[in-house]
């Protein structure tokens, strides 16, 4: 009953897209008062009926409605209540709901923040967006509906994957899908831009507010689901060039690349065209990631189900965006993107230009090696793995003069820079030798591309701090470029110091690591509603013979029946101690897995920074940096 | 060099004490090293390295067998991808069927960086 009401509110919801997009194209010509209120009220109601589909399915979910299918795959009645709500988008057909969500909240949020445009602009925009949206909800309603009922009524639903039953993936999807869903307000904008000869500096200004958002959620995104990885998976690492990791990676390059050309077009009215590439780019990208993980081409935790429909349905989706935006690029590109100004080779411009050329090759690397597997395995039937040493054989060495660039970037002027040399580049250089050789020293390093890293990580970091200091200076991107610098050297230094010991060991033995006494003291069950664990305690006795407890637990969940590794992780500034166990088949032993991994909290404190500065950009008043 | 000279000091170390490694030590660095470079063939992403899965376990007896009858870690790979194919190393290593994915990116940067090139200095000559 409630399932086919939330059915037909998304139904409603379809329709009110169709009245939006066909008032709109109907009225591009007419100038009225009446036109804006009317767009108005069908957005608002289209964003209502899918906020009711959505309360619906919470619902559903909340009192554990097995009648509806949906909630039947993916939820159980001994569920914690916090994870039957969020358990929503821990499948397909619920994520997609949300999806939705997010993408009519946009447009009439775009619609409400934009009536200082002009009318065309704004109407443009909105139908390019409804095509997305109305191209959504026929996917949702068509080959993944939330609301599908099952009769008989089954007693208890399946459960949802439980390493999914965890707090840092539950908030991760709504935080990455507005990240997502922003660049598709991009995308319409951009299209919308052309066709109305409105590329300019005051469109740049409005745009990047939208670029700002989404590249801020999409990293906070990324950063949720590499912590998840991190103590969840048990393997103590945080990235592994996975696909799905990488698909959330590109559009995070390009909208990075995004953020530098579109304030270059605000500021200089230069570079129209790469803008408006970069804007369609961003979004195919972000198209591209639900073709591939939602159609079952790559496995991983995000495949929840291998259905050829969706895939094909989105395939073909994204091939009519493409085609529309590149009749729309050719069309108006000639009319509306002319410019002819010069650019200097020592100026803010070129450095944007550098910046991108970076981007875009990290961005080819990361897409090529995604995607090459699938194409080789289609057309030769042959199946290769791409995984952590081609990254690291393409994208390390480029990372040095990428940094390079980096740090002296942000000092440029725009237009011209007049290079005069000062005294204080010297104490930079001295500085950032002084500071390398002292961490060579310590790390005892010597691997030369290790100390070259080093060396220009250390640069970039001494020549971004003063930035604060000077007047008129733009600190969010001070603060992100610090953060980002500050990832880098702490992913290196964790990567070339973390070490580990695996033991197989009884209860009661106890190994040596490093200056640290690893005790397994004993093994204690305990029941959950949802699960059963068995806990490890152990206690780590250091040099100065402080001791240290962690418990690490190996669970077995009862719906459905799967048994997870828990890290026990103790965190400090300095480093982590990451201990897992595992049971051995037949025998008495665990195996037992101590990591120590130095400065792993400082990648997330980092990538936080990066945040803290896309958010500081969002809120700042409009202020004009020089 | 090195790595031969660590192979051969391992062979020895092994044939002197013979099956000295106890249950208590499970794996050496090399073997972790293999390990983690290879994909466990019945998980979902994961590595021989993070996997706990049985073919995982039986790839690793498999892995310390073969160090122990003095094979290399290059040897070791190359035997596993006549058995299993490509699919089992992460490193896609070069080949003539791997030739465009090294070129594509590097093309995309020499093009990029002419573009940047061109931007610049063709236009002040005009």
């Amino acid at each position: 009953m409630l399932s086919n009401v939330g059915f037909l509110s998304l139904f409603f919801g379809l329709i009110s897209s169709f009245v939006v997009f066909l008032y709109s194209v109907l009225n591009i010509k007419k100038n009225s008062l009446n036109l804006e209120k009317k767009i108005y009220k069908f957005l608002t109601l289209q964003f209502f009926f899918v906020v009711i589909s959505f309360f619906i399915l919470s619902y559903s979910f909340f009192i554990s409605d097995f009648s509806n299918a949906t909630v039947y795959n993916n939820s159980h009645s001994t569920k914690p209540l916090f994870y039957k709500i969020t358990g929503l988008w821990g499948n397909h057909e619920g994520s997609l709901l949300l999806w939705l969500l997010v993408l009519t909240s946009f447009i009439l949020f775009f619609f409400f923040n934009s009536k200082n445009e002009i009318k065309n602009f704004r109407l443009y925009t909105v139908i390019f967006h409804q095509i997305i949206v109305i191209g959504f909800f026929i996917f949702v309603l068509k080959t993944s509906n939330p609301f599908d009922t099952l009769f008989p009524i089954p007693p208890e639903g399946l459960g949802l994957n439980p390493i999914l039953q965890d707090p840092a993936l539950a908030i991760h999807p709504p935080i990455l899908y507005v990240g997502y869903v922003g660049t598709s307000i991009i995308f319409a904008s951009a299209l919308a831009a052309m066709v109305t000869g409105y590329v300019n500096s005051i469109w740049a200004k409005n745009l990047k507010k939208w670029v700002l958002i989404s590249w801020t959620f999409l990293t906070g995104g990324i950063l949720l689901g590499s912590i998840w990885a991190y103590y969840e998976l048990g393997w103590g690492g945080f990235w592994f060039w996975d696909p799905v990791e990488n698909i959330s990676l590109m559009p995070w390059l390009s909208l990075t690349a995004l953020l530098h050309c579109i304030s270059t077009l605000e500021k200089r009215d230069l570079l129209k065209s790469w803008s408006i590439i970069l804007c369609i780019v961003t979004f195919m990208l972000s198209i591209t990631g639900t073709f591939l993980v939602r159609s079952g081409i790559l496995n991983s935790v995000h495949t929840f189900a291998n259905d050829p429909s969706r895939g094909i349905y989105i395939l073909s989706f994204l091939f009519i965006l493409i085609f529309m935006s590149f009749v729309i690029f050719f069309i108006f590109e000639s009319k509306n993107l002319e410019n002819k100004k010069q650019i200097f080779f020592l100026s803010k411009e070129t450095s944007v230009l550098i910046n991108n050329w970076f981007m875009i090759y990290f961005l080819s690397v990361v897409l090529i090696g995604t995607v090459y597997p699938i194409f080789l395995d289609v057309i030769t039937s042959e199946k290769i793995s791409v995984g952590p040493p081609f990254y690291n054989k393409l994208l390390i060495p480029f990372l040095v003069p990428f940094f390079l660039f980096m740090s002296v970037g942000p000092s440029m002027n725009w237009i011209k820079t007049n290079l005069k040399f000062k005294v204080s580049y010297i104490y930079y250089f001295l500085l950032t030798s002084i500071a390398t050789g002292i961490t060579v020293y310590f790390l005892s390093q010597k691997n030369l591309l290790t100390i070259i890293l080093i060396f220009s990580l250390f640069f970039l970091i001494i020549k971004t701090l003063p930035n604060f200091l000077k007047n008129n200076t733009n600190n969010s991107q001070n603060l992100s470029h610090l953060g980002f610098a500050m990832l880098m050297l702490s992913i290196l230094f964790n990567s070339v110091t973390s070490t580990e010991i695996i033991k197989n060991i009884k209860v009661g033995d106890s190994f040596i690591s490093k200056n640290e006494k690893i005790t397994f003291k004993k093994v204690r069950t305990e029941e959950e509603k949802n699960y059963s664990s068995i806990i490890g305690i152990f206690e780590i006795k250091n040099n100065n013979n402080e001791i240290i407890k962690l418990n690490p637990a190996i669970r077995i969940y009862n719906q459905p029946v799967v048994a997870t590794s828990e890290a026990a992780i103790k965190t400090t500034l300095f480093k982590d101690r990451f201990i897992t166990i595992n049971l051995i088949k037949d025998e008495q032993l665990f195996n037992v897995r101590y990591q120590n991994k130095p400065f792993m909290i400082w990648i997330w404190i980092s990538t936080l920074i990066i945040i803290f500065g896309g958010t500081f950009a969002i809120f700042s008043k409009k202020k004009n940096y020089p | 060099m090195t790595k031969k000279k660590f192979i051969i000091l391992l062979i020895l170390f092994t044939n002197i004490f013979g099956n000295c490694y106890s249950e208590n030590e499970p794996y050496s660095k090399l073997e972790n090293d293999i390990a983690k470079n290879l994909r466990c063939l019945i998980c979902q992403g994961q590595s021989i390295y993070d996997s706990n899965s049985e073919f995982a376990l039986s790839m690793r007896v498999y892995i310390k067998d073969q160090i122990n009858s003095g094979y290399s870690e290059s040897q070791i790979y190359k035997m596993l991808v006549n058995k299993y194919g490509q699919w089992i190393v992460y490193d896609p290593g070069y080949s003539k069927k791997t030739f465009l994915l090294w070129v594509i990116p590097i093309l995309f940067f020499l093009l990029g960086g002419a573009i940047i090139y061109l931007k610049i200095y063709k236009k002040k000559n005009i």
